[in-house]
C-alpha cells in the first residue's frame, strides 16, 4: 500500500535504527496507528512486508499491546484510570463522570466518531491523581468541572494543555529532602543542553572517558551502593561487572522507563526535566561495558515524554555527547529511543528485551541472565531511569559522597512520587533510610482532611501493605524487608482509616490479572482467579470460606512463577487478606466501607 | 559426527544417587532414572518454556521450588521430586489449569488419552474451590482437519513450537494476553500451512482436535497398529487406530519409529483410500468387451490358462511384467521368482523413482558402512541436497534435516533447480536450471562441464565449503543418475570422514523393489544377471535356470505391447499407462493378455483382460524398505473385505502355473517364511530378525559384490513423479481426507464467523 511520505520516512528510520529489522515493529505499528487511528490489514501486510515477518508474527505481537487497535476508535481515546492511586482520589467516579458525559461505556465510541473511552491501567499520573490521558495528552488532578471543560474543548475540534509536567513535581524542598537528582526540577529549560550543561551538565561523561577506565568506573559505582531503582533494589555496580569482558558479540545498554508499577511516577518527571541526564548516564553505563549502543524503552503511554528524550538525544549528538568518537575519545555510543505499547510486564527487564525485538513480552527464563545473553542474545544491561540518571552524579562526586548520602549498603537518596490519602502528593528526593511516618507526616504534609492513616504501599503495588502501626520504619531495602515488604519502586500510596480495603484488593487484583502475559499457568490463571473471587466478594457475594481462599490462591502463585508478576499479585493481596481480615468478615455482613470518594474533598 | 567425551556428573534425586553427562536438564534425568516428573510445556526436542510449572521441585539450598525442565543438573546437587512440597504444588498448578479448562471430558474427543485428565488422576485434587464463571469461546474451524476449542487449551505452546521449530511453517502463534490468550492461526482464522497435523498430536489436551476423526469413537474401544506408512518412500511409523475393521484414525502414538514424533499429511490424514468407494473389490474378466465380476477360481484360471497359451504360442520373450513401488519386499521378490523362473522370462521393470540401482552399483563393496539412515541424516555435520525438494517429496528427509540443523547446527548445501523451502536452513545453495543438476554434480567431481560462469563461480565456493566439512550426508533425487551417481560417489569420497548417501525415491517400497531385483538386468540385491554365478544361484533357488539374456526395460516393454511384440503383460501395483505416458493406451489392448492386480481402476486396469484385486499395505503383512534401505515391519491392521495381498495371488498364480508346466512351484505359504529366504539369499538383507519384529527397523545395504563402473540407465528411465504433500501418485487420488485438504488449499471455505472476533481489539 502507498504510505504517506511522512510516515514513510518514519518507517525507514525506525527500521534502520535495529541490527534486528523486527525489532522495529512495536514502532511502526503505534506510528501507523497515530496515523490512521487503527490497525488495517492493510498496513500490517506493509509492516510485516518491510520487516519480512508473517502475519502470525505480526499479529502476536499486536494482539499482546494493549494500546495497539485493530478496529477504528474515536479521534480522541479518552483513557481514564482507575488503578489505586486514582481509585483513591476518584478514578472511578471520574470515568463514570465521563461516562455520563459522553453517552457511552468503557471501549465505546460516540456515534460522531469524535470519543472512546478506555477505563485503563496506571498512566504514571499517580501524584496527579485523578487523571486521564485523551491520546497521549495528561490531564491531572481532575474534578467533574475540570473534566467538563477537558471534553468540551476536544469536542470543539481544540486541544486543551496538558499538564507540562506531573503534578506534584515542582514544589519547594520539602523538609528532609535533598535534591541531588531532582536539583534541576523547575529550573527553565532544563531539559534543554545548554542549561544541563551550565548545571555541571556532561561533566561526569568527560571524566568517565577521559580519566576513566571501564573497571574504575565500576568500582565507583560499587562504591556508592546505588541499588536499581525500579524495584528490585539489586546493586548497579555488580550488575555492570557480570558483563562478560571479552565477549565477541556487541554488547547494549538499555534504559528502562517502562516506568508501569501502579503509585509509580517518578521516572516521568526525571525524564521530562532533566533527559541529559539520562542520556549521560547511559553513555557512561555504555563505556562501564563496553558497549555502543544503548536503547531507551519508554512505556508507550508517555509518547511526550520520547518527544522529549528524541529532542534532547539530537542536541547531544550534535553538540557531539553521542555518536562516534565522543569528546574526541575515540568511545562511540549510539542511543535512540523506542516505544513500547501498553503492557506492564515489559517493565520486567527479559520481557521488555522480547518486546525490544519486536515480540510479545514475554519474560525469558534465567539463567542466562541479559548480563551474558541480552537483546538480541547479546550481553546486555538494563537499568531503571532513576538509577542510570544518578549515575553521572556518582562519577562527578565519587561513589564515596553518594553513598554517605543514605544509610550502608544502601546509598544515596532516591525519589519517591506520593499519592493517595496525603494533603501533598507529590515527588520528592529522599535519603535512603527516610522514617515512612516523617515522609507521611512531614514531607507529604500529612493524611489528608484530618483522617487517620490506615494502610500505606511503601514502593508500588506489588509489595505487601503496611499497617499505620508499621510505618514507624526507616525506608532502605533492608529495614522494609525485615517488616516483610518491599522498598520497591519508590511508588508511596497512602491510604487513611475510610478506604475499604476489599475495594483496593479487589483493583490490585484487576490490574495483575490485565497485565499478566499469560505465560506461565499459575499467574495467568491465579491473577484471573483472585480478579473473579475479588469482584464476587467485593459486591456481596462472598462466603466465609472465601477469606482463606484469597490467601491460598495468591499463596499457590506465590514463588511459583516464571518472573515476579506472579508474586506481584500475591504479595499485596495477602498482606491484605491477612492485616484487615476483619473488613473482609464485615464484607460478609454486608458492611462495605466503600463510598464515593468525593474528589473534591482532597485539597490539591 | 564425531562422539566428543562428555563428562558425568553426578546428583541426587529422591535420595537416588545419579549420574548423567553433564548439561542434563534434571526432567531428562529423572525420566532415564524412571521417577515421573510430570509437565505439559517440556518437550524433547523443542524450546524450553517454563510455563506450566508441573514439573516444580525442590532442590536443597534453593529458596523456590525449581522448574525440573529447566533446571541443569550440577555435581552434588540434591532435588526432591517427592515431597509434601512438590507434591502440592502439582496440585495447585492442576487446579488453577481446571479453573478454566470445561470438565467436558465425557464429549471431549481426547477423553481416554488427555494427558491433563491422567495428571488429574494422579496428582489432582478431586474437587474444585473455583466457582466463578469459566471463559467460553465458540470452537473455531482452521482447516477441514483442523479445530481449536480455545478453552480446552492449557497453553503449554507445543503446537506452536512444532509449527515453528520441528516444521518451520510457523501457522500458529499465540494472540491476546493473560487468560484470554489462545492460540491463533496464520491466516485470518484459517491455516494455510502444510497441513501435517503435528499440532492435533502434539496437543496435550482436546483443544486441537481432528477434523478426520472426532467424535467417532472412543480411545479405549479401538485397536492400535503400528505400521509404516503407505505412501512416500521415508518409511514413517504411523499408529493405525481400528475399531470394528475400519481405521478411524492415523497418528503417531509411541514416538517409536524413525520418525519420532513426525508424520506428514498423507501418513496421518492418507489411510481411507482402503475404504474408498472405487475400490475394486472382486475379480474382473473381461468378456465381450466389457469387465464383469468372476469368481475367483475363475479369474485365476482364466489368467493361468491364457499366460500359458502366449507363452508357448510366442515365447517368454513376449512375456512382460510391471512391478511396483508399493508393495512389499516379499511380494516383489515373488514376482522376479515369477517373471525370471515362471514365465521364463527378463522383461521385468518398474517405474524407477531413483537411481537406486546406481547408487548400489557405484558403491559396491562400501554400501555398507555408506549409505546414511534417517537418523544418520540429524546426526550430520554437514547434508547435502541435490535435485529434490525434500520438504514436498521427502518431509521425514527434510525433518531430519531441520532437526541437524537446529539440534546441531549443521551445514546445509543445496544444489537445486528453483527456490526451495529448506534454503531457509542452508548455509549454501546453488540454483541450477531444470535437469543440469547431473551435470553440477560432474563439475564437482571432475572440474569440467559447462554450467556458465555464474554457477561455475558458486559451485567453486560450495566445493571449498564442502573440504572443509567431515562425515558428510549427501542426498539426492532422480535427476542424479547414472554416470552423474558415479560422479558423486567420486566427489563424495574425496570428502574427509565418512561420507554417506541416500537416493531419494517416490514410494513407500520404491527401494524395496530395486533392491529385490525389478529389473531386466538385476537380480535381487542388484546382482548383474550377466553374471553367471548368480543367474545360476538364483536359478537353483527358484527351481529352474534363469534365461542369460537382459530382459527389455518398462518403456521398451510399453512399445513392444503397442508393436504388437509383447503379447501378454502382467502388471501388478502399478499404473504404467499413466505413468510412462503411453500415447495410444487402447493399442495396448492389442495384447493378447493384460493381467492387472490393483486396488483401484486405473488407467491400465480400465484396458485390462483380467483384474484382480489387491490388498493395500495396511491390510497384510510383510515389509517395507525405505528409500534410506531401512527395512520394517507392515502389519495387517484390517482385512481387506474380498481383495487378496499380493502375495496370496503371486503364490496362487506361480502353482497354477507349475501345475501347467510353467516354473517350480514354491514351498513357501506365507511372507515370513519368503522374508527368512530373502534374509538369506538377498545381498545386505541379513539384517536381525529381532529387531523387525519389535517394531524397529534395520538397515539393508544391497549392492553388488564390486563397484561397476560402466553401469548406465537411459535418462528417461529414472524420474520422479513429483509428488507434493497432498499428492500420492495413483494412490493419492483415493485418499479423500487427503484430497480434501488439498481442496481447501485452492478453494479456502468460509471460517465461522465468530473467528477472531473475541480476541482481536
Amino acid at each position: 500500500m502507498q504510505v504517506p511520505a511522512q510516515l514513510d520516512a518514519k518507517f525507514n528510520q525506525l527500521v534502520g535504527r535495529y541490527p534486528v529489522k523486527r525489532s522495529a515493529l512495536i514502532p511502526m505499528m503505534m506510528y501507523a496507528q497515530d496515523e490512521f487511528g487503527h490497525l488495517s490489514d492493510e498496513i500490517l501486510d506493509e509492516i510485516a512486508r518491510r520487516l519480512g515477518l508473517n502475519m502470525t508474527e505480526v499479529t502476536e505481537t499486536l494482539s499482546y499491546y494493549s494500546m495497539l487497535h485493530r478496529k477504528p476508535i474515536g479521534k480522541n481515546h479518552v483513557q481514564v484510570c482507575t488503578n489505586t492511586s486514582c481509585q483513591l482520589r476518584g478514578g472511578f467516579e471520574t470515568l463514570a463522570h465521563v461516562e455520563k458525559r459522553l453517552g457511552i461505556g468503557n471501549r465505546q465510541t460516540t456515534p460522531n466518531g469524535i470519543f472512546s473511552l478506555e477505563e485503563v491501567e496506571c498512566m504514571g499520573a499517580c501524584s496527579g491523581a485523578p487523571a486521564m490521558q485523551v491520546n497521549y495528552d495528561f490531564y491531572e488532578n481532575l474534578t467533574p468541572e475540570k473534566v467538563d471543560t477537558i471534553l468540551d474543548q476536544f469536542a470543539a475540534g481544540k486541544r486543551p494543555a496538558p499538564v507540562p509536567v506531573i503534578s506534584g513535581s515542582l514544589h519547594e524542598p520539602a523538609p528532609g529532602e535533598n535534591r541531588v537528582i531532582s536539583q534541576r526540577f523547575g529550573v527553565r529549560d532544563s531539559r534543554t543542553l545548554k542549561v544541563y550543561r551550565d548545571l555541571e551538565g556532561y561533566q561526569a561523561l568527560e571524566k568517565a572517558l577521559k580519566e576513566m577506565t571501564a573497571d574504575q568506573i565500576i568500582d565507583e559505582v560499587k562504591k556508592s551502593s546505588l541499588r536499581g531503582r525500579g524495584g528490585a533494589g539489586f546493586p548497579t555496580g555488580m550488575k555492570w561487572s557480570f558483563v562478560p569482558k571479552n565477549s565477541p558479540k556487541p554488547k547494549y545498554v538499555v534504559a528502562n522507563a517502562d516506568e508501569s508499577e501502579p503509585g509509580t511516577s517518578k521516572d516521568r518527571p526525571l525524564m521530562e526535566m532533566d533527559p541529559h541526564a539520562l542520556i549521560e548516564g547511559s553513555v557512561i553505563a555504555g563505556k562501564a561495558i563496553g558497549s555502543n549502543q544503548g536503547y531507551i524503552y519508554v512505556r508507550g503511554e508517555y509518547r511526550y515524554i520520547l518527544d522529549i528524550l528524541d529532542v534532547a538525544i539530537e542536541e547531544a549528538y550534535k553538540a557531539g555527547y553521542l555518536g562516534k568518537n565522543i569528546l574526541g575519545t575515540g568511545f562511540d555510543f549510539e542511543l535512540c529511543t523506542h516505544t513500547g505499547a501498553g503492557a506492564y510486564e515489559c517493565g520486567e527487564e527479559t520481557a521488555l528485551l522480547d518486546s525490544l525485538e519486536g515480540k510479545r513480552g514475554y519474560p525469558r527464563i534465567k539463567p542466562p541472565f541479559p548480563a551474558v545473553a541480552g537483546l538480541y542474545q547479546c550481553p546486555t544491561v538494563v537499568n531503571n531511569v532513576e538509577t542510570l540518571s544518578t549515575v553521572p552524579l556518582i562519577i562527578r562526586k565519587g561513589g564515596d559522597w553518594y553513598a554517605s548520602l543514605g544509610v550502608p549498603k544502601n546509598g544515596g537518596t532516591r525519589l519517591y512520587s506520593i499519592s493517595g490519602h496525603v494533603n501533598r502528593p507529590g515527588i520528592y528526593e529522599l535519603p535512603l533510610g527516610f522514617n515512612l511516618n516523617r515522609i507521611i507526616n512531614e514531607v507529604a504534609g500529612g493524611v489528608a482532611n484530618g483522617k487517620k492513616l490506615k494502610a500505606v504501599l511503601p514502593g508500588g503495588t506489588s509489595c505487601p501493605l503496611l499497617k499505620a502501626d508499621e510505618c514507624d520504619v526507616a525506608m532502605d531495602y533492608d529495614s522494609v524487608a525485615k517488616i516483610g515488604s518491599m522498598l520497591g519502586s519508590g511508588g508511596l500510596v497512602v491510604m487513611d482509616e475510610d478506604t475499604c480495603m476489599v475495594d483496593v484488593a479487589r483493583r490490585i487484583a484487576h490490574f495483575y490479572a490485565h497485565e499478566s502475559c499469560g505465560w506461565c499457568i499459575p499467574c495467568r490463571e491465579g491473577t484471573a482467579w483472585l480478579r473473579k473471587l475479588l469482584d464476587r466478594f467485593h459486591e456481596g457475594g462472598g462466603r466465609q470460606e472465601d477469606i482463606p481462599l484469597i490467601d491460598e490462591v495468591s499463596q499457590n502463585i506465590l514463588g511459583n512463577t516464571l518472573c515476579a508478576l506472579g508474586d506481584a499479585a500475591a504479595l499485596p493481596t495477602m498482606s491484605i487478606v491477612r492485616k484487615w481480615r476483619g473488613e473482609f468478615e464485615d464484607h460478609l455482613r454486608g458492611k462495605c466501607l466503600h463510598k464515593p470518594a468525593d474528589v473534591l474533598t482532597v485539597a490539591h | 559426527m564425531a562422539e566428543t567425551e562428555t563428562k558425568l556428573i553426578s546428583f541426587t534425586l529422591n535420595g537416588q544417587k545419579l549420574s548423567v553427562p553433564a548439561g542434563t536438564l534434571v526432567i531428562e534425568a529423572a525420566k532415564q532414572a524412571g521417577i515421573e516428573v510430570p509437565s505439559f510445556c517440556y518437550y524433547p526436542g523443542l524450546a524450553l518454556q517454563a510455563a506450566c510449572r508441573m514439573c516444580l521441585v525442590e532442590v536443597e539450598k534453593q529458596r523456590k521450588l525449581a522448574t525440573a525442565c529447566t533446571l541443569v543438573a550440577e555435581d552434588g546437587m540434591v532435588v526432591h521430586a517427592d515431597t509434601p512440597a512438590v507434591h502440592k504444588a502439582r496440585k495447585d498448578m492442576l487446579e488453577f489449569v481446571l479453573t478454566n479448562h470445561p470438565l467436558d471430558c465425557p464429549v471431549c474427543d481426547k477423553g481416554g488419552e488427555c494427558e491433563l485428565q491422567d495428571m488429574t488422576f494422579t496428582y489432582g485434587i478431586d474437587h474444585s474451590r473455583f466457582i466463578e464463571e469459566k471463559l467460553h469461546y465458540p470452537e473455531e474451524k482452521w482447516s477441514p482437519i483442523v479445530f481449536y476449542d480455545a478453552p480446552r487449551c492449557i497453553l503449554c505452546f507445543r503446537c506452536v513450537r512444532v509449527c515453528d521449530e520441528g516444521m518451520d511453517v510457523k501457522a500458529l502463534g499465540v494472540g491476546a494476553r493473560g487468560v484470554t490468550s489462545v492460540i491463533i492461526p496464520n491466516e485470518s482464522g484459517q491455516l494455510a500451512c502444510e497441513e501435517c497435523g503435528m499440532c492435533i498430536d502434539i496437543c496435550p489436551v482436546g483443544a486441537l482436535t481432528s477434523g478426520t476423526y472426532r467424535y467417532q469413537t472412543r480411545p479405549w474401544e479401538m485397536k492400535y497398529f503400528g505400521t509404516a506408512c503407505a505412501h512416500c518412500s521415508n518409511g514413517c511409523k504411523t499408529t493405525l487406530s481400528i475399531r470394528n475393521n475400519e481405521i478411524l484414525r492415523a497418528n503417531n502414538r509411541d514416538h517409536s519409529g524413525i520418525n519420532g514424533e513426525f508424520l506428514c499429511a498423507k501418513g496421518r490424514f492418507g489411510y481411507d483410500f482402503t475404504t474408498n468407494a472405487e475400490r475394486i473389490r472382486q475379480p474382473l474378466v473381461r468378456k465381450g468387451g466389457t469387465l464383469q465380476p468372476a469368481s475367483w477360481e475363475d479369474a485365476i484360471e482364466e489368467i493361468a490358462r491364457r499366460l500359458k497359451q502366449a507363452h508357448d504360442t510366442h515365447g517368454a520373450a513376449a512375456m512382460g511384467v510391471i512391478g511396483s513401488n508399493h508393495i512389499t519386499n516379499e511380494e516383489s521378490y515373488l514376482l522376479n521368482r515369477f517373471a525370471r523362473t515362471t514365465l521364463g522370462t527378463n522383461n521385468i521393470d518398474h517405474h524407477r523413482t531413483a537411481d537406486y540401482a546406481g547408487l548400489a552399483t557405484a558403491l559396491g563393496s562400501k554400501a555398507k558402512d555408506s549409505m546414511a539412515t534417517m537418523a544418520q541424516i540429524e546426526g550430520a555435520s554437514a547434508i547435502v541436497l541435490i535435485a529434490n525438494d525434500a520438504t514436498q517429496q521427502n518431509p521425514l528427509v527434510a525433518w531430519q534435516i531441520r532437526a541437524a540443523v537446529r539440534h546441531h547446527a549443521a551445514h546445509l548445501y543445496i544444489i537445486h533447480a528453483g527456490p526451495l523451502k529448506l534454503q531457509r536452513q542452508a548455509a549454501q545453495s546453488v540454483d541450477v536450471p531444470a535437469g543440469a543438476e547431473g551435470r553440477a554434480v560432474g563439475w564437482l567431481a571432475t572440474g569440467s562441464g559447462d554450467l556458465g560462469g555464474k554457477i561455475t563461480g558458486e559451485l567453486e565456493k560450495f566445493k571449498e565449503a564442502l573440504a572443509k566439512e567431515k562425515d558428510v550426508v549427501i542426498l539426492f533425487g532422480a535427476n542424479v543418475r547414472g554416470a552423474a551417481v558415479r560422479n558423486l560417489v567420486k566427489f563424495g569420497s574425496g570428502l574427509s570422514g565418512q561420507t554417506r548417501y541416500m537416493s531419494l525415491g517416490d514410494y513407500s517400497n520404491s527401494r524395496g523393489a530395486a533392491d529385490m531385483g525389478v529389473f531386466p538386468d538385476r537380480l535381487p540385491g542388484y546382482a548383474p544377471l550377466s553374471d553367471a554365478n548368480e543367474r545360476g544361484r538364483w536359478g537353483k533357488l527358484w527351481g529352474k535356470e534363469i534365461p542369460p539374456k537382459p530382459g527389455v526395460n518398462a518403456r521398451q516393454m510399453m512399445q513392444a505391447a503397442l508393436e504388437g511384440k509383447l503379447k501378454a503383460l502382467y502388471v501388478v501395483g502399478a499404473n504404467p499407462l499413466k505413468t510412462f505416458g503411453v500415447k495410444a493406451p487402447d493399442k495396448i489392448a492389442g495384447l493378447d493378455l493384460l493381467v492387472v492386480q490393483d486396488m483401484f481402476m486405473t488407467e491400465t486396469a480400465q484396458r485390462a483382460d483380467v483384474i484382480l484385486p489387491a490388498a493395500s499395505t495396511y491390510e497384510k503383512d510383510g515389509t517395507l524398505t525405505n528409500t534410506a534401505g531401512e527395512i520394517q515391519m507392515v502389519r495387517r491392521a484390517v482385512d481387506a473385505q474380498g481383495p487378496r495381498s499380493d502375495f496370496d495371488l503371486l503364490r496362487i498364480l506361480i502353482h497354477q502355473l507349475a501345475q501347467l508346466g510353467l516354473g517350480a512351484a514354491m514351498k513357501h505359504r506365507t511372507p515370513e517364511a519368503v522374508l527368512e529366504e530373502i534374509r538369506q539369499n538377498v545381498r545386505g538383507y541379513d539384517v536381525s530378525i529381532a529387531g523387525l519384529l519389535t517394531g524397529g527397523t534395520e538397515q539393508a545395504t544391497s549392492a553388488p559384490a564390486a563397484a561397476d563402473g560402466s553401469y548406465d540407465v537411459a535418462a528417461d528411465l529414472v524420474f520422479s513423479s513429483q509428488d507434493d504433500l497432498f499428492t500420492s501418485g495413483t494412490l493419492g487420488r483415493y485418499c479423500s481426507k487427503l484430497n480434501s485438504t488439498k481442496e481447501s488449499k485452492e478453494r479456502p471455505w468460509s471460517s465461522s464467523p465468530t473467528t477472531q472476533s473475541w480476541w482481536s481489539r
